[in-house]
C-alpha cells in the first residue's frame, strides 16, 4: 500500500454521533489507523438509524449512517466502566499517538481515565476532548481533524503531547468572525439578509422548470460587466440602459423588480440549462442541488467524487469521498465501516498479545462484547 | 490574552506565502498564522477585495468607497500576517513572486480558476522553483467540468446541497448568515494543509493540493446522502429544517460561558482602533489549570503593503533603489 500523510498514526476513537466521527473520518481518510471503540452497552447511537429495517439480523451493522461516517476506520469493542476494561484501555492508548473523546464516554470527567493517567500511560500521548452537544454536525469535525494535526506538528517538534479542547460552539463561531468584529465596532446586529447580499445585485434563488419537480437556480451579479452578461443571456438588453439598474447601488435599490424578470426567464428553463448558459456568458450562476441532483452530477462523476463501496453485510453502494485532491497521496474508502467489534482480534490478540483464553475470559465478562445491548437506543 | 512565545505555537517555523482574497483562503492563512506559521499575505496592490466588504465601523456595508483598513471583514480574516502588495501579472511581479515561494513552505492560494496558470505560476512550475512546495488551492468547484465556472459564496452554497436543504418547505431555499461556503472551504483547507504537513516528513517532496468547495460542502450534509445513496429514496432530504441562529451578537459576547473561557478578545489595529474578535476554534493545553497557552495567538491584520520593506527588503535582499522603482511602475 502507498503512503499516505498521516501513515503510521494510530488513534483511538471513542467518539459518537456526528462531529467526532466526521473527524475520526477524514483522519482514516488520510491515512491514520483509527480504532473506534464501542461496547455493548455504550455503542454509536448511528448505529441504530438504520434504513434497511431495524428488525433486520445484525441491523445495527447496516445502518448507512453510521456506515458512511465511520468507514476508514477499524472497531473493538471494550466497556470503559469495567476496571479489566480500562487496563486493556490503557495498554491500547500505550501504543497509540491519539485519544479522540466527546463526553460519550466521560473519558475527561473520570478520574480512572484522565489526561494525566493517559499519560502515565503514554508519556506524548494527545488528548483531544470535544464538547459538543447531543447531534451537532459534522463541520465541527473537520476542526477536531485539523487541531489534532496541529497537536502532532507539535509533538514532532517538541516531543511533548497535549490535551485538545475542541468547543463545537467556538469553532463555530469562528465561521462568523466578521459579525462579533462588526458588533464590537457599530453595536448593530446586522438584518437578516436571507438570500441578498449588501453589495451585490441581482442576488438569489430562482423558480426554474424541473423535469419532475420545481428546480431552483441560484444567481450572484458582482460587477456591471456580470449584468449586461446576464441581460444578454435574458434578452434583455434593454435592461443595461435602464437607469434603475445602472450600478450596483440602483439594483440593490431595485432588486424586486430584477428577481422578477429573472425569475420570468428561469420559470422556462431547467435549473442545469439556466446555469450553463449563464457561465457561459461568465455569470455566477449554480443549480441548488438536491442530493438525488448531487449523486448525478456529470461534475462530480467525472472527477470521480463518489466511490462504490462494498461491505459485508451492509451490500454496495456509492459513497461520497474526500473533499482534498492530494496529488501525490490521494485519499480514498480505503476500508468500510466495522461491523460492531469486527477488530477485537486485531486489537487484542494482534496488538495487545492476549492469549486465546484471556479473549474469551473478556468476552465471557462483558468487557468486550460481539453484540450490543439494543434496548440502548430504541 | 494569551503570552506565548512564537516557538511555543504548533506552527512555528513554517512559512506560508497566501495569494487569497476573500473569504476561503484567507481564512485558512488566518488558522495557519493565529496557530503560529509565519504567513506572508501577497495583496494586489488595489487591495484584497474584502477590505471594500463590511461590516464597518460607521454601520455601512461597503457602498461606496469605504476606508481600506477598516473592514470588520478583512481585520478578521487575516490577523498576524505579514501584507505585501505585488503585482504578480507582471514578468518583474511574477519573478518576486518566483523568488518568495523559494522561501515557503507552503502556498495557499483561491486565485481565479487558471489564472495562475496563464501567468506560469501553476503547482508545476513552481515545484520547479521548490520541489518541497506544499501548494494548496482552493476553489469553488475544482477540476473538471464545472472548472471554469465563476463562483460566489452563494452559488458554492447552491451546488453542494446544503442549500436546498436550508430554509422553509414553502419557499425559496435559503442562504445561510455570512459566508459559510467559502469559510468551510477554507477550514477544510487549513486541516488539509495541516495534513500534508505531516506527511512531508515521510514524502520529503512537495504537492498540491485541490479543495473543492462544492465537495467540502456535499460531505456535510450529515444523513442526507447517506440516505439517499442507500436507498436511492429522497423523501428525506425533500424536508427541509430551519438554520435556528439562537443567540443574538450580543448575547453570545456576553455569554458566561465564552467569558469564563475568555473566547473575545480585544485586539488593538492602528488604523482601525481596539475591538473584540473572537478567539481560537481549537485549544492546545498542557493539561494544567494554569496553563495560560492555547497555542494560540491574539493579533491584528497588516496594513495594505505593510511589511513589502522587511519582506522584500530583508527575506528577498532587495536593494531600496529597485522597491522605489517597481513601487513607481505599480508592481508592489
Amino acid at each position: 500500500m502507498y503512503r499516505l500523510p498521516l501513515s503510521g498514526i494510530r488513534v483511538l476513537d471513542l467518539t459518537m454521533g456526528w462531529a467526532g466521527p466526521y473527524a475520526s473520518r477524514l483522519l482514516g481518510d488520510l491515512g491514520a489507523e483509527v480504532i473506534k471503540i464501542e461496547s455493548a452497552r455504550n455503542w454509536d447511537v448511528t448505529r441504530s438509524l438504520h434504513l434497511l429495517g431495524r428488525d433486520e439480523a445484525r441491523g445495527y451493522n447496516r445502518s448507512g449512517h453510521f456506515n458512511h461516517l465511520n468507514r476508514n476506520k477499524l472497531g473493538c469493542t471494550l466497556d470503559l466502566s469495567h476496571p479489566r476494561g480500562r487496563e486493556q484501555f490503557l495498554k491500547l492508548v500505550a501504543l497509540s499517538d491519539a485519544v479522540i473523546e466527546d463526553y460519550s464516554d466521560d473519558v475527561a470527567d473520570d478520574p480512572g481515565l484522565s489526561y494525566d493517567v493517559l499519560r502515565q500511560a503514554r508519556p506524548d500521548v494527545i488528548l483531544v476532548t470535544i464538547f459538543a452537544h447531543g447531534k451537532d454536525g459534522p463541520v465541527a469535525g473537520i476542526s477536531v481533524a485539523a487541531a489534532l494535526c496541529a497537536a502532532l506538528l507539535y509533538r514532532r517538534r517538541t516531543g511533548r503531547g497535549r490535551w485538545l479542547e475542541v468547543a463545537q460552539r467556538e469553532s463555530m463561531a469562528s465561521l462568523i468572525g466578521e459579525f462579533f468584529v462588526g458588533f464590537s465596532m457599530n453595536g448593530r446586529q446586522p438584518p437578516l439578509l436571507g438570500n441578498r447580499h449588501r453589495s451585490m445585485a441581482p442576488h438569489g434563488c430562482y423558480p426554474c422548470a424541473g423535469p419532475s419537480e420545481a428546480g431552483w437556480l441560484a444567481v450572484a451579479v458582482a460587477s456591471d460587466a456580470e449584468f449586461a452578461a446576464l441581460c444578454q443571456v435574458m434578452g434583455r438588453v434593454d435592461l443595461t440602459a435602464d437607469a434603475r439598474f445602472a450600478d450596483v447601488v440602483s439594483r440593490y435599490r431595485h432588486q424586486d423588480e430584477l428577481d422578477e424578470m429573472i425569475s420570468a426567464w428561469t420559470r422556462g428553463k431547467t435549473p442545469r440549462e439556466a446555469a450553463m448558459v449563464l457561465q457561459e456568458a461568465g455569470v455566477a450562476a449554480s443549480p441548488v442541488a438536491s442530493v438525488a441532483d448531487l449523486m448525478e452530477d456529470p461534475h462530480l462523476r467525472e472527477r470521480g467524487f463518489f466511490e462504490k463501496t462494498a461491505h459485508p453485510e451492509a451490500g454496495v453502494w456509492d459513497m461520497e469521498g474526500v473533499p482534498w485532491r492530494l496529488s501525490l497521496t490521494p485519499a480514498h474508502v480505503r476500508l468500510n465501516a466495522p461491523c460492531f467489534g469486527e477488530h477485537n482480534d486485531y486489537a487484542f490478540r494482534h496488538l495487545l498479545s492476549l492469549s486465546a483464553e484471556e479473549m474469551a475470559e473478556l468476552e465471557s465478562e462483558g468487557v468486550t462484547g460481539r453484540t450490543p445491548l439494543l434496548s440502548l437506543h430504541d | 490574552m494569551t503570552s506565548e512565545t512564537a516557538e511555543d505555537l504548533p506552527l512555528s517555523g513554517f512559512t506560508v506565502l497566501e495569494l487569497g482574497e476573500g473569504v476561503s483562503a484567507p481564512y485558512c492563512g488566518k488558522l495557519l498564522a493565529d496557530y503560529g506559521a509565519d504567513v506572508i499575505k501577497v495583496e494586489p496592490p488595489a487591495g484584497d477585495p474584502a477590505r471594500r466588504h463590511g461590516p464597518f465601523p460607521d454601520g455601512t456595508t461597503g457602498a461606496g468607497l469605504p476606508h481600506p483598513e477598516k473592514s470588520a471583514l478583512f481585520l478578521y480574516l487575516n490577523t498576524n500576517k505579514k501584507g505585501v502588495t505585488l503585482d504578480f501579472s507582471t514578468a518583474s511581479g511574477a519573478r518576486l513572486l518566483r523568488r518568495l515561494v523559494e522561501e515557503a513552505d507552503v502556498l495557499v492560494e483561491n486565485q481565479p480558476p487558471g489564472r495562475l496558470e496563464e501567468l506560469a505560476l501553476s503547482y508545476q512550475k513552481l515545484a520547479h522553483v521548490n520541489p518541497r512546495l506544499l501548494m494548496i488551492s482552493v476553489k469553488p468547484f475544482g477540476e473538471g467540468p464545472y472548472g471554469r465556472w465563476n463562483a460566489t459564496n452563494l452559488t458554492s452554497f447552491a451546488s453542494g446541497g446544503q442549500m436546498y436543504l436550508t430554509g422553509d418547505p414553502d419557499r425559496e431555499p435559503l442562504l445561510t448568515g455570512g459566508y459559510q461556503a467559502e469559510y468551510q472551504a477554507g477550514l477544510n483547507a487549513f486541516a488539509a494543509t495541516l495534513a500534508a504537513l505531516l506527511g512531508l516528513a515521510v514524502m520529503e517532496i512537495g504537492q498540491h493540493i485541490e479543495v473543492s468547495a462544492m465537495e467540502c460542502q456535499a460531505c456535510v450534509l450529515e444523513d442526507r446522502l447517506p440516505d439517499y445513496a442507500y436507498r436511492r429514496s429522497d423523501t428525506l432530504s425533500q424536508r427541509r429544517g430551519n438554520v435556528s441562529s439562537v443567540l443574538t451578537l450580543e448575547e453570545a459576547l456576553a455569554s458566561p460561558q465564552m467569558k469564563a473561557r475568555r473566547y473575545f478578545q480585544e485586539v488593538d489595529h492602528p488604523v482601525a482602533g481596539r475591538w473584540v474578535y473572537p478567539g481560537p476554534p481549537f485549544r492546545l493545553t498542557d493539561g494544567s489549570p494554569s496553563d495560560g497557552g492555547w497555542g494560540w495567538r491574539a493579533g491584528r491584520a497588516p496594513l495594505l503593503g505593510e511589511h513589502n520593506e522587511e519582506v522584500f527588503g530583508e527575506l528577498l535582499d532587495l536593494a531600496r533603489s529597485d522597491l522605489v522603482r517597481l513601487r513607481a511602475a505599480g508592481v508592489v
